[in-house]
């Protein structure tokens, strides 16, 4: 399996591999996983006046699925929840070069981001 | 990062005094062995020198060494050779569920051409119990195949009781000896084997080249057509340098040697491994050779764990497809999960290997396992089960 350098850079050093403490008001958390896959991916978004204020993850999976995971966390924090709601997790990690038969990895992201929007008041 | 090789089981490196027969004999001896004139008969004699260096190694007649491409051509012809002789008679086959792919391929194949197979499952630790095989026969099975260690797990399998079994019924067996030749001593002609694949490199001889053993009763259709080399079972040009190299690198084999030092290497990597949280070894310890290691590393993605450590030389216990994880048939044939077994590593120690190799190799197996904890600290059960 070859690995782009983007993939390489963001695997040795995921942006906001964290966990973000834990009953604080406006943290957001989901996750999404695929035992066939073998990918689970854990969602946190802190969110303040609408504005993604932090975000964290942690992640089991490829490297493909670390890095992406790390792209998106750095894209979200930030960012006004109504932008955050649109990710679209494929245009975002184009740089990654990931390739086509790992998209369903990918996806998993996207349901755990999706998944933090759920549990929204 | 300084690389460390630890992956002996799919390859060694060349010994410099193989490098050094091969080399003269590429730039001096450049003679087709199968010509009559000078150049020719030595390039012949030196064929026969090998020819005979292998087959003492192997505890065989030199006359019934055949020289081949390597393990996997060594497996095809044994297999079809075999099976593929039979004219409109009902041909039964049987091997297990842990063999290499060299193996389970041509058994496949041969399902498709009409021959009935038998996959006989393995043991939890990696064993092939001989009274399995036996309870597989039936009045039309012609072929047994066993590998002797297995690649994976280092398990050695007991090929002297299922070739008697096999012997007292008439069936023929062959076993892959890919991974015990070096490791293992091997006396083939006194065994009840008919049949029995080599290969040069995995103990520090050239790519591209191998043997098959082949016992007197044994009558084998060859696969491959176009010249009478290797009394008529293997057509083609025999690669002299090639040979050599193998009768030297089977010159310098010495199991009786080299195998107590690389049972001393595999246990102190184990001794180092076993620190980290919820690591197993894979295959049953008692019976295993003394080169490999087998561990499975729970609640650590095998594809990521591979690239974190993609400066120490090891292999999967799996082979990954990119978007469905393949996990390995012979961890999962004893039993492990698609998950635990994409989580395991084999590591193999060989002739060029130093405790001081080992020792690094574990630091960073286990700074790379604890990083990759960390990035899935609250990951359900799954991920390590």
């Amino acid at each position: 399996m070859e690995y782009s350098s983007a993939v390489q850079r963001h695997f040795a050093a995921p942006q906001r591999a964290r966990e973000l403490q834990l009953g604080v008001p406006g943290l957001l958390a989901g996750e999404a996983e695929d035992r066939t896959l073998h990918v689970w991916v854990r969602f946190q978004l802190q969110v303040v006046e609408d504005v993604v204020a932090a975000a964290g993850f942690q992640v089991f999976g490829c490297p493909h699925t670390v890095a992406a995971a790390s792209v998106v966390a750095d894209w979200l924090e930030g960012r006004s929840v109504e932008t955050a709601r649109n990710l679209d997790v494929k245009a975002l990690c184009a740089e990654l070069e990931v390739p086509v038969e790992k998209l369903g990895k990918l996806l998993r992201i996207e349901d755990a981001v999706a998944a933090c929007w759920r549990t929204a008041h | 990062m300084s690389e460390i090789y630890l992956d002996y089981a799919a390859t060694a490196p060349l010994d410099p005094a193989v490098a050094a027969v091969m080399r003269d004999c590429l730039e001096h001896e450049f003679g087709n062995p199968s010509s009559q004139h000078a150049l020719g008969r030595r390039a012949r004699a030196l064929v026969e020198a090998a020819r005979a260096v292998v087959a003492t190694r192997v505890g065989a007649p030199s006359e019934r060494i055949v020289f081949t491409s390597g393990a996997t051509e060594s497996n095809n012809l044994a297999l079809q050779g075999v099976l593929r002789r039979s004219r409109g008679r009902p041909v039964h086959f049987v091997t297990s569920r842990i063999e290499h792919k060299s193996v389970l391929d041509v058994a496949h194949a041969l399902k498709a051409s009409g021959v009935t197979v038998t996959e006989v499952a393995a043991t939890a630790g990696g064993y092939v119990e001989p009274e399995r095989i036996v309870e597989a026969l039936t009045p039309d099975t012609q072929l047994v195949s066993i590998m002797h260690v297995n690649n994976e797990t280092g398990v050695i399998q007991d090929v002297q009781s299922i070739g008697a079994e096999c012997r007292a019924r008439g069936v023929l067996f062959h076993v892959d000896a890919a991974q015990s030749v070096g490791k293992l001593p091997l006396a083939l002609a006194a065994a009840p084997i008919d049949l029995c694949s080599l290969t040069a490199h995995k103990v520090c001889g050239p790519k591209g080249v191998g043997a098959l053993y082949v016992a007197p009763r044994v009558t084998l259709v060859p696969q491959l057509h176009g010249g009478e080399q290797e009394r008529g079972l293997r057509a083609g040009t025999l690669a002299t340098h090639q040979i050599v190299g193998m009768g030297k690198a089977y010159e310098l084999a010495d199991p009786e040697g080299e195998a107590p030092r690389f049972a001393a290497l595999r246990d102190r990597l184990w001794q180092e491994l076993r620190a980290i949280e919820g690591v197993r070894q894979n295959g049953d310890p008692q019976r295993r050779a003394a080169h490999v290691l087998s561990a499975t590393f729970p609640g650590v993605d095998g594809e990521s764990l591979r690239f974190e450590l993609r400066d120490v030389a090891v292999s999967a216990g799996s082979a990954c497809a990119a978007d469905s994880p393949e996990a390995s048939h012979v961890l999962t044939g004893m039993g492990l999960s698609d998950v635990l077994a994409g989580s395991s590593l084999r590591f193999s120690v060989g002739r060029f290997t130093t405790e001081g190799e080992v020792v690094a190799a574990a630091k960073r197996v286990a700074a790379a396992v604890a990083r990759l904890k960390g990035l899935a600290k609250s990951a359900p059960t799954w991920c390590s089960a």
